[in-house]
């Protein structure tokens, strides 16, 4: 019996810990100066990034595995290399796909939808995305880590993605985690890995 | 005139109907004693496997890219979700042989001319076992043929291996489309491709281990 109860304590204590817990105000601010003097310096941006696709009804999660980079203002380029090779540049208002040596463009022009999603892929691997205009935004503290959540306001998005979070390293305010939910039980994760900023990097990357 | 427009629609009809009937699939072909009544497809039979596939899609020159996932989740039920590389959903289905059931897609592709005709593909793709009515040869498969409602499969054998190399569906008059797979070892399908006769529309699945 003692055991079960000790058990027990241990369980609850346990999950309380794991716990999210709620910023105050002062925390909020602190924190977002933070992430913002950061990304604000971000000229260019390169890193690994590993994918989690999540659906409830699979046993295991989907893998895939590649290299992110950005620079500014807004070339970016999404380069998966495993299981397979699918490369995606955003570059002046076309998306350029390289899917197994197979080459393609889409010109987006000004497509609202697109803008967004470029902006949404940039302001989540920099962090900065604090927009009140745009999402309902709550933040919580973890263990050595920031989270904060995003709930998009426009109608269209919010189609699409149910809520973003963005994981934060405490000490250097940079962006660790990024998990998309599209409903409770599915959602995408990818953990960046490896992240270098303001290295020298030439146009001639954003290519497929 | 009138006239002579409808016998020239008529002999066109025609042409079309020998040109491209089921029938003149097996026209070539020996039927043979049946040899078994019914056949079991393994490929997405297994409900502890995740079938994880890169797919292209092509649609009248256009190429459409995504990740294709399918789960049988009971004795009947398969649970079927396309997501583009990046993760993002574009539709998710609920399929057996006698229900179908949209769990979600996205607006762009909710179409129903679109939807029907994935159901039909993916309903013989995921199909477990076919009732044989007759049987043919050629030199390297045995075909069985099998009735679907008013349409028919003829499933293609390998004499060889016993492997099932592909599905041919069609209506009494023509060939609708194709499903041919390539396995190693005739229970997981490699790679598999669903052609269409009558629409430009192809759909090739290569599977993928995840790291």
């Amino acid at each position: 019996m003692k055991t079960k109860i000790a058990l027990l304590i241990l369980f609850i204590s346990g999950n309380l810990f794991a716990q999210e817990q709620k910023m105050s105000d002062t925390e909020i601010n602190a924190f977002k100066q933070d992430v913002n003097l950061v990304s604000k310096k971000i000229k260019t941006l390169s890193t690994d990034f590993i994918q989690y696709k999540h659906l409830d009804f699979l046993s295991k999660d989907i893998e895939t595995s590649g290299k992110m980079i950005f620079k500014e203002p807004s070339l970016l380029q999404w380069q998966y290399k495993k299981p397979y090779n699918y490369t995606i540049v955003f570059k002046n208002g076309k998306i350029l796909i390289n899917d197994e040596g197979k080459k393609s463009a889409v010109d987006i022009g000004n497509s609202k939808i697109f803008g967004r999603i470029n902006k949404l892929i940039v302001g989540s691997v920099s962090g900065n995305m604090f927009d009140d205009k745009e999402f309902t935004i709550s933040y919580f503290k973890l263990k050595g880590q920031n989270l904060a959540k995003f709930i998009p306001k426009d109608a269209t998005l919010k189609k699409y993605i149910k809520q973003i979070e963005l994981t934060f390293d405490k000490e250097e305010a940079t962006v660790v985690q990024v998990k998309l939910l599209e409903s409770s039980e599915d959602y995408t994760r990818i953990v960046l890995k490896n992240k270098v900023i303001n290295a020298k990097i030439d146009d001639s990357v954003f290519t497929n | 005139m009138q006239k002579s427009t409808i016998q020239f629609l008529l002999i066109n009809c025609f042409l079309a109907i020998v040109l491209v009937s089921c029938g003149s699939v097996t026209k070539n072909y020996t039927p043979k004693k049946l040899d078994k009544t019914a056949i079991e497809v393994p490929y997405f039979s297994d409900s502890k496997t995740d079938y994880v596939y890169k797919t292209n899609i092509t649609v009248y020159g256009n190429e459409l890219s995504g990740i294709f996932i399918a789960k049988k989740i009971n004795d009947t039920l398969h649970r079927i979700v396309f997501t583009t590389e990046f993760g993002n959903k574009l539709m998710d289905f609920e399929i057996s042989d006698k229900s179908f059931k949209v769990n979600s897609i996205v607006s762009e592709l909710d179409r129903k001319i679109l939807i029907n005709t994935l159901k039909q593909d993916f309903r013989l793709l995921l199909k477990k076992e076919y009732l044989i009515e007759e049987e043919f040869e050629n030199e390297s498969d045995n075909i069985y043929k099998s009735k679907d409602g008013n349409r028919d499969n003829y499933l293609f054998i390998s004499k060889k291996e016993g492997k099932l190399e592909k599905v041919v569906h069609c209506t009494k008059t023509k060939e609708k489309f194709t499903v041919k797979f390539n396995s190693e070892n005739n229970i997981f399908a490699e790679n598999i491709q669903i052609i269409h006769q009558n629409i430009k529309l192809k759909i090739e699945l290569n599977h993928f281990k995840s790291e």
